[in-house]
């Protein structure tokens, strides 16, 4: 007798099955092109070419799992199993069905093979789904909700996995077909079934079984389980070079614009929370919590675009308070860890767009840092006469317009213009590059706002004047180069201006360079421990990291050793996303530059250095209220540099 | 009830907030030469606030009234982006300068003009001269109850309803309408009026009302100038920093003597 197993065995009606079957992948196709629907509302333009290189890039992140295993090794591993046995069993029922209707291949060793696969995947399934369960409901992993959803979707994989290896093992003790040793638990259940009772119970669990995974199915668009579509979506997106000059037209129009990528992120949101574990706002007790902002981000987006509502009939969220919106230091924490690449914090930033339109709820400070931002043209309560103070008597070459001037502009910023402490940064660095013997030239007290600061906060028009005068202004001066203090302008310069037509490069990198070309050469030894605190826009946002460690490292004397949050894990000091000009109506339990100040003692550093005008004050603030003075220093990368460079 | 008709005072000024070095003062001119752009009064930015809640809760219109010389519309138009409905600018050469009774004089003429009122609100005082009387004087002038100092406003059933700051807290006043109220910051912070609203509205043509002292038939006799008879510069706030080094004791110490000699 040759292996092979009968289509529809002991089945009748099993033409019904196939009427049933269209029905769901039917009502899964609505669903699908329900989410379509929504994301093609996006009034932005992308690319309509597909490129293959993120095709590529999407399906081996997809196929390995590797966004998930990232930082959480159970919870990847647990979810290859399951997406693996999913796959298997999903293509060797297909399979199955080619077998019975198209072309007889599945007989004698290959349909051994087939079932041994079959097995593996039903186990993985099952080890994976049980184990998924166990986290959340036995171990209860803190991150991890537990709603409706989340029981009522695992469950029923669990039960589906379950209903075919019993229905493996009943069709076994019917059939007793004498090559069931290829099978694991299959003959292990059949031995529980005597012959007759497993031939009469056998097709009532076929058809239960067979119902219960064609719901399933259809039950994917309106569940979590749309991440299956969700995910490689946004997947895709993410990876394509999608560009997106920002329309100045739109910042003026009403309401809040959700590109395409955003739209596709919000869907594949699964609320698996490592979002809210990797946030440093929400890790020192502030009422922030970035899942719930996607999860309201995805209803409001979808009450505004669908009149008929939202399509997930299992969904019962937790209202999140406007106020929250205002803690985010868009650090983008949460992007890093996130497996569906969703980034919360620019669905915080469109809720702040949204309050600053309504201008309710709006901090008091904020309020009046946007007033001052527009009249004067900084953040801070100082006079545009004052830019250039900090320059006073160093003699640093001023950039003329129209003027014949060669190479780069140093784009002081408003925060090293004018605190007090991180002007240290700006007078370090022009004698650093007096030394190097480099070209370049300061705006002085014409120097403009980038805007980042509106642009954070959620005060679009406002960026775009900023970025309107800006341009115009570097223009004016034929900028074509520009070097800036703070990885905040650097950022914004880079990816926020659209296509402009100057290069943008943070100080780090030009000192490294200023290394290797030795046109620095650093002599004095610096005996001390050093750590480095990786500040969020030039290391998570744009992906320095090396950069101002190797001009550390190039400092003779000194030690350098990492924090156990570092590179693109580092954590947020708490002065970005305009929490810096927010004042103390927004703060939690614990502040997070105490937290990170702390992280940096416990290393037995001397010396934290950082290279951004914000960590440094938050920073050295930190250091202070801590009362680590007299212990450690809180020192820009261009000050200690200097230290080893100056003869004095 | 009827839904109110309310109208905030707004008198624009140079920006109070603005930075110290675009401050010059001119002792011999006395003048006080300020570079920065003009706002509404900060306290008349609370009237606003206070009646734009009170517009949330039970509807009606809010009128904005502001008298100056070169009074510009593009600042005061703010108060229509944040949720007023109509601005009456109160414009002549005479209306320059004038001291408390005189503005409250030249308001009030305006309000009764404007006729169909239930609520005046005001700030507690101008962000510039501090003085705090126009209000209370254009009160008696209309002779109507006012109430002082508002921390929040309330009409409640025909009723007005004001918690009035004291310096131990505050009071609770009930006034019948229509009323004057001077509004003081607890009420809070005008909401913030985003920039792509106000280009919106700077877009729009709007007809503005522009009244001039003949307009209002005010009694010229009456408008008197504000006399400035000296102006002080304040001392020079050079800043001059010495940190004490030690244990605790040892400084506070050395702080106390410091601070004895510097007496």
């Amino acid at each position: 007798m040759i292996p092979e197993r009968p289509m529809f065995w002991g089945i009748d009606y099993s033409w019904l099955f196939y009427v049933i079957a269209f029905v769901a992948i039917c009502i899964f196709a609505v669903g699908v092109g329900i989410h379509i629907s929504v994301w093609r509302k996006s009034k932005s333009k992308s690319n309509t070419s597909i490129s293959w290189q993120a095709v590529k890039q999407s399906l081996l992140e997809i196929v390995s799992g590797a966004r998930l295993f990232k930082g959480d090794i159970a919870a990847g591993t647990a979810h290859f199993l399951m997406f693996w046995g999913f796959i298997i069993l999903l293509i060797g029922t297909s399979l199955l069905a080619v077998h019975g209707h198209v072309y007889s291949f599945l007989t004698g060793t290959t349909y051994l093979a087939f079932g041994f696969f079959m097995e593996i995947g039903g186990l993985a399934l099952l080890v994976g789904i049980t184990w998924s369960l166990v986290r959340r409901y036995v171990q209860r992993v803190p991150r991890l909700e537990r709603r409706l959803e989340d029981a009522v979707v695992a469950l029923w994989l669990l039960v589906i996995a379950c209903s075919g290896f019993l229905l493996e093992g009943v069709r076994l003790a019917a059939q007793r077909p004498g090559w069931d040793e290829w099978t694991a638990l299959g003959p292990m259940i059949a031995g529980f079934f005597p012959q007759a009772a497993a031939r009469s119970i056998y097709p009532g669990l076929w058809w239960g079984h067979g119902l219960l995974c064609l719901a399933f199915i259809a039950a994917i668009p309106y569940t979590k389980l749309f991440h299956l579509v969700g995910a490689p979506a946004s997947y895709y997106l993410h990876h394509s070079p999608v560009t997106l000059s920002p329309d100045p037209e739109a910042a003026f129009e009403p309401g809040v614009q959700w590109d395409l990528a955003q739209r596709a992120f919000l869907d594949a949101c699964t609320r698996c929370g490592r979002c809210v574990e990797a946030c440093p706002s929400a890790g020192a007790g502030e009422p922030l919590a970035p899942r719930a902002f996607v999860q309201a981000a995805r209803q409001s987006l979808w009450r505004e675009e669908r009149p008929a509502g939202d399509i997930r009939f299992l969904l019962d969220l937790d209202p999140v308070e406007d106020r929250s919106a205002w803690f985010c230091t868009t650090c983008g924490a949460c992007l890093e860890v996130c497996p569906v690449y969703a980034a919360p914090f620019e669905a915080v930033g469109k809720k702040r767009a949204m309050l600053i339109e309504e201008g309710k709820g709006v901090p008091d400070l904020m309020n009046q840092t946007l007033e001052r931002l527009f009249n004067y043209e900084n953040p801070w309560v100082s006079s545009k006469r004052d830019r250039a103070a900090w320059a006073k008597g160093l003699d640093v070459p001023v950039i003329k317009a129209g003027g014949n001037n060669e190479g780069f502009c140093y784009f002081v910023g408003c925060t090293t213009s004018f605190d007090d402490r991180a002007q240290a940064i700006a007078v370090s660095f022009s004698a650093l590059l007096k030394q190097a013997g480099a070209e370049f030239g300061i705006l002085g007290d014409k120097e403009p706002c980038c805007g980042d600061i509106a642009r954070v906060v959620g005060e679009l028009g406002l960026f775009m004047e900023k970025m309107e005068n800006c341009t115009e202004l570097l223009d004016k001066f034929s900028v074509s180069d520009i070097v800036t203090s703070s990885p905040h302008c650097f950022h914004t310069f880079l990816n926020e201006y659209g296509d402009s037509s100057f290069r943008v490069r943070h100080y780090s990198s030009v000192l490294k360079e200023l290394l290797a070309q030795g046109k620095l050469r650093p002599q004095n030894r610096v005996n001390a421990t050093v750590t480095y605190h990786d500040p969020c826009y030039l290391g998570r946002h744009n992906r320095i990291f090396d950069d101002p460690r190797q001009v550390i490292r190039s400092i003779p004397g000194v030690k350098l050793v990492e924090m156990e949050h570092h590179g693109a894990d580092s954590l947020c000091c708490g002065g970005g996303g305009g929490r810096m000009w927010q004042g103390q109506d927004i703060r939690g339990e614990a502040r997070m530059s105490e937290i990170r100040i702390k992280e940096a003692r416990g290393t037995g550093a001397g010396i934290l250095v950082t290279a951004c005008p914000l960590c440094l004050i938050m920073m050295e603030d930190a250091l202070k209220t801590v009362g680590y003075e007299g212990e450690m220093k809180v020192m820009d990368l261009n000050e200690l540099l200097l230290q080893s460079l100056s003869n004095g | 009830m009827k839904e109110p008709q309310i109208i905030v005072c707004a008198k624009q000024i140079p920006d109070p907030e603005a930075p110290f070095s675009n401050v010059t003062v001119n002792v011999e001119k006395k003048q006080v030469a300020v570079d920065a752009p003009d706002v509404i009064s900060p306290y008349d930015e609370n009237a606003l606030e206070a009646a734009i809640r009170i517009k949330e809760e039970l509807g009606g219109k809010i009128t904005i009234l502001s008298m100056g010389r070169k009074v510009s519309d593009t600042v005061l138009r703010k108060t229509i982006a944040a949720g007023a409905d109509a601005l009456v600018l109160l414009e002549d050469p005479l209306f320059e300068g004038l001291d408390s009774g005189s503005t409250a004089h030249v308001l009030s003429c305006a309000i009764k003009k404007i006729g169909d009122w239930d609520l005046v609100l005001t700030g507690r005082q101008a962000g510039d001269w501090d003085s705090g009387q126009v209000g209370l004087i254009m009160g008696e002038m209309l002779d109507v109850p006012c109430v002082s100092l508002a921390r929040s406003i309330k009409i409640d059933d025909g009723k007005l309803l004001v918690e009035k700051s004291v310096p131990v807290g505050y009071e609770m006043v009930e006034a019948s309408l229509p009323a004057l109220v001077t509004v003081s910051n607890e009420v809070g912070e005008l909401r913030y009026v985003a920039r792509s609203k106000m280009l919106g509205l700077l877009r729009r043509p709007m007809s503005i009302p522009k009244w001039n002292s003949k307009d209002l038939g005010c009694d010229i006799d009456r408008l008197k100038k504000l006399q400035l008879t000296e102006l002080v510069p304040p001392a020079d706030m050079g800043r001059q920093c010495t940190l004490i080094e030690g244990a605790a004791q040892d400084q506070a110490c050395r702080l106390a003597e410091v601070l004895s000699e510097l007496r």
